[in-house]
């Protein structure tokens, strides 16, 4: 590397746009400046931490786990919420949350990564497992449903293992690594699919405050481009493999469009977050009734949660049971389409990711 | 499928695809993609509505219907949009617009019909007490921005004319009228006006929408020069999921839901869109199977974002059939503005019947509030937290103004970066692209200062 | 020409997880210069073993591939027209694998 900074490539080239004396190193995305590697960490923490201040998104005092999962995102957000952590003071008590699906080959890789980020940025790690929560890996559980409704399993399961895991780190707050690239996604995807409810809260930077544990995203406005270059500048150790069980066709096209729009409009990335906050939408949704699950005592807004509803499928053989048109056991209930206002917010990372 | 319709990780996904499998809207009855591996079974050999017929025979979309059911399928909802909107009444004339693509051939189309049959009506009655609405043509032509050569442009036009008067009886007074015409008429050398405004542009999206906002305007100026009441538009469902993509793109979410109604009474003449539950399929079909001539040459290119956006969604569509559907649906959940109905009808020389049909279908607004403030260049609505993003103006002349009165997509793609090109920019600019909107703009300004004055206080307050 | 190409984010796997790669490449058609766009093309042909279409898209590299020359964002030196010199080290990132 020391090689290739002596290398001038054109002399008297252009020079960082900040400091104006270093070479720069790339162009940023939201500003299409040109800047150094030095002035780029600083503006690059700098911003995460204006997000954060400007949406008090920590208080003194607070335990705040981080969703991590060994992939890019999780790893830059760690990395800089302890850095920002100790060069502010914010006072918070940072952990980091992992949960093991229990999928050979891809879980158990990343995992590695969760482990060595425990000791190279000193933060207590905790995992939760779908094996011990549920009793069930989604090996286990792809070997009986097949491919085809795994991710509704796996998504379930986690949000809920998030909760448990968070209530055993006694955690006030749950940061998760989803970046701007991320929720212009999620808002397309919310259009395509017609989720209204959806659309008017992907935007939100804090979610689920009414339910047990909120959850944040203090990269909301930070590009995936510059997570990733810092992360490739920082050396910073990060796990990147997809899901082996995800099929991705229709997120593949939305994400595809998104980087699509990046390379001919780097600003359509932030566009679409201020459509998503402006949409008009009337707030009168209903919110449901919230109580407990009767089997695991679980937020729900019907007689059992949707994680023991799937259980109990899959414990009785019927792993059809809760997929699908709601005949299961809560079909007296209200369409179960309200259970999930308020819970969590829905999120489009690509199924097996941990930034929920 | 639960995966790939993208919702793993939420705890409804099984949801939204039922949602969407029992929200399929007819196209999906009409068109079904996987029709072709069970053709051998018999059922499926007939029109599926008068099961009589056999279905449309074409390559390529898969049709279950026959020519006469798909025909009456669709102008069934032509006319349900029409009369549920309050669209077209006996006392209107309304201008269709009119590209020579398929969408706006059909609405053609549709209107002649519907005023050949109003027609009949008022020959058979009696009293004759129900005038026939009047119906003209517009066409814009683009030449001066897209030249093509002497002779097509000739025979699109013959082919345009020929079109028009086919349609007949009742006559329709076809208006061909190039765009750079949005000038003043009395203003000079107006083509190269216009086109050094667009060569002002340099993004390709912004010269392309700056250049439909013009179009409009010119529209717009038709009408209203020519005494009609309704400004017909061909948009289809198609048409309408590629804006609502493309207006979230752009970051126009405040003000997506005013261009997508069936009525946007935002201008003199209001637009109506009775086309808008139709897809671009099913018009692209009725003009083969009906052998109604398109003249697509006087159509630009897309380009850039616009491009991008209509490739994706066609993209999307060919996955699943209904896809446009719940496009439009979703951006129709999202709440309309006061100015998306017809303005109330005190005449009493309208039916009560369709005084009684507008009130059960019109969108009552929630909000009383008209004082809108509008983006002189797209028309745009403004919210006013965008308002609000203004920076850097001491005085008030009249270019510092312009630019924070627009919104910010506008400021990006069609405004010039520097401000000193800004006075040119305005002065290029077709005088009534602001005060063509109803709401005039001068009073937006006054609003517009009262809130920057409040900004600025608050600031100051906030630092001291 | 030698160069040094590295693959992370997940591109590795194209290339039978092979991170770092140390190449010899001919210059093309007898011509001295060897621009970005003639190195896609041969990696694409000579180092690229599975799935071609996660690497590139048309001429150039898939949109979300990050590209960095001698630690530079290729953005800044011209893309696909940025020249290569001896001993170059060219990284490609992909942005598209799970965070």
């Amino acid at each position: 590397m020391a090689e290739a900074e002596s290398k001038q490539r054109k002399p008297g080239a252009r020079l960082c746009c900040i400091c104006s004396q270093r070479r720069p190193a790339l162009k940023r995305p939201k500003t299409l400046e040109q800047i150094c590697r030095e002035c780029f960490y600083e503006v690059f923490e700098e911003e995460i931490h204006q997000v954060i201040v400007q949406n008090q998104l920590f208080k003194p005092g607070e335990r705040v786990a981080i969703g991590a999962s060994g992939g890019k995102d999780s790893t830059v957000l760690a990395y800089v919420l302890s850095e920002l952590n100790r060069r502010h003071n914010y006072g918070v008590d940072l952990f980091l949350l992992s949960i093991d699906e229990g999928i050979t080959g891809y879980r158990d890789d990343s995992l590695e990564t969760v482990k060595r980020n425990e000791i190279q940025y000193g933060l207590p790690l905790k995992i939760v497992s779908y094996k011990d929560l549920y009793g069930w890996t989604m090996d286990e559980i792809v070997k009986v449903i097949g491919l085809k409704n795994n991710c509704t399993f796996c998504g379930v399961f986690r949000r809920q293992a998030l909760d448990r895991g968070a209530a055993f780190l006694k955690v006030d707050k749950v940061a998760t690594g989803h970046n701007a690239d991320d929720i212009a996604e999620t808002v397309l995807l919310n259009i395509l699919r017609g989720d209204i409810a959806r659309l008017s809260r992907c935007t939100s930077i804090t979610t689920g405050e009414d339910g047990p544990i909120p959850r944040c995203k203090p990269f909301k406005y930070t590009y995936e481009k510059e997570i990733v270059m810092y992360a490739y500048f920082k050396r910073l150790d990060y796990f990147s493999t997809e899901c082996i069980y995800s099929p991705n066709a229709y997120r593949g096209f939305a994400r595809e469009f998104i980087k699509d729009l990046e390379r001919i409009r780097p600003r359509a990335i932030l566009d679409i977050i201020r459509s998503g906050e402006n949409f008009r939408i009337s707030t009168s949704t209903k919110m449901p009734e919230q109580g407990t699950c009767e089997r695991c005592g679980y937020i729900s807004s019907q007689k059992w949660c949707k994680a023991c509803v799937l259980l109990e499928g899959l414990n009785r053989g019927l792993p059809k049971l809760g997929i699908g048109r709601s005949r299961g056991l809560n079909n007296e209930e209200k369409r179960e389409k309200k259970q999930s206002n308020g819970i969590s917010a829905i999120e489009s990372k690509a199924c097996g990711t941990l930034d929920f | 499928m639960a995966c790939s319709s993208g919702a793993c990780q939420s705890n409804n996904c099984y949801k939204q695809e039922e949602e969407e499998e029992s929200e399929q809207n007819s196209i999906a009855s009409i068109l079904d993609a996987k029709r072709g591996t069970e053709s051998n079974d018999p059922q499926q050999s007939l029109c599926i509505k008068c099961k009589a017929n056999s279905p449309i025979s074409c390559t390529g979309e898969d049709v279950r219907f026959c020519a006469d059911c798909f025909r009456s399928n669709l102008y069934g909802k032509f006319r349900l949009a029409v009369s549920s909107h309050a669209m077209i009444t006996p006392s209107d004339k309304v201008l269709v617009a009119f590209s020579g693509g398929p969408a706006s051939r059909v609405a053609l189309q549709f209107v002649h019909e519907m005023q050949n049959r109003a027609q009949k009506n008022f020959d058979a009655s009696r009293d004759r007490s129900l005038p026939v609405f009047g119906v003209g043509v517009a066409v814009i032509d683009e030449s001066a921005i897209y030249p093509i050569p002497a002779h097509e442009f000739d025979e699109a036009i013959t082919e345009i004319k020929l079109v028009v008067s086919n349609l007949a009886p009742p006559t329709k007074e076809l208006h061909i009228v190039p765009i750079e015409n949005v000038y003043a008429s009395d203003s000079v050398d107006k083509r190269n006006r216009l086109k050094e405004l667009l060569d002002s542009v340099t993004d390709v999206t912004g010269k392309e929408d700056l250049l439909l906002h013009l179009k409009m305007l010119s529209l717009q100026k038709i009408a209203s020069e020519n005494g009609y009441s309704r400004l017909i538009l061909g948009s289809c469902t198609s048409r309408i999921a590629c804006h609502v993509i493309s207006a979230a793109v752009k970051g126009q979410g405040y003000s997506l839901s005013a261009n997508i109604q069936y009525v946007d009474a935002r201008w003199d003449t209001p637009i109506v869109l009775p086309l808008r539950d139709c897809l671009s399929q099913e018009l692209n079909l009725l003009c083969r199977v009906d052998g109604l001539k398109t003249v697509e040459l006087l159509n630009g290119p897309s380009s850039g974002i616009n491009h991008l956006v209509s490739s994706f969604v066609a993209l999307l569509q060919e996955e699943n059939p209904s896809r446009e559907c719940t496009i439009v649906r979703t951006a129709g959940k999202l709440t309309p503005f006061h100015f998306n109905r017809i303005p109330e009808i005190s005449d009493c020389n309208v039916p009560l019947a369709t005084r009684r049909r507008q009130k059960r279908f019109s969108l009552q607004p929630k909000e009383s509030i008209s004082s809108e403030s509008f983006c002189p260049i797209c028309i745009s609505p403004l919210n006013k937290s965008e308002m609000q993003t203004l920076s850097g103006f001491g005085s008030f002349q009249s270019s510092d103004t312009f630019s924070p009165s627009c919104c910010p997509s506008c400021r990006f793609q069609i405004l010039p970066k520097d401000p000193h090109s800004m006075e040119h920019f305005i002065s290029l600019l077709p005088q009534p692209l602001a005060a063509q909107s109803k709401h005039d703009i001068g009073g937006n300004l006054n609003l517009l200062r009262e809130q920057i004055q409040d900004f600025l206080l608050s600031d100051s307050d906030s630092e001291t | 020409m030698r160069l040094t190409l590295e693959f992370g984010g997940g591109l590795e796997l194209l290339c039978d997880s092979v991170k770092i790669h140390n190449v010899n490449v001919a210059s093309q058609n007898g011509i001295e210069k060897l621009t970005m766009k003639d190195l896609l093309c041969w990696v694409r042909t000579n180092l690229i073993k599975e799935r071609p279409e996660m690497f590139m898209k048309g001429d150039s590299v898939r949109p979300g591939v990050l590209v960095l020359i001698n630690d530079c964002d290729w953005e800044l030196s011209g893309q696909l027209d940025t020249t290569l010199e001896e001993k170059d080290v060219v990284v490609f990132i992909s942005t598209l694998h799970g965070g």
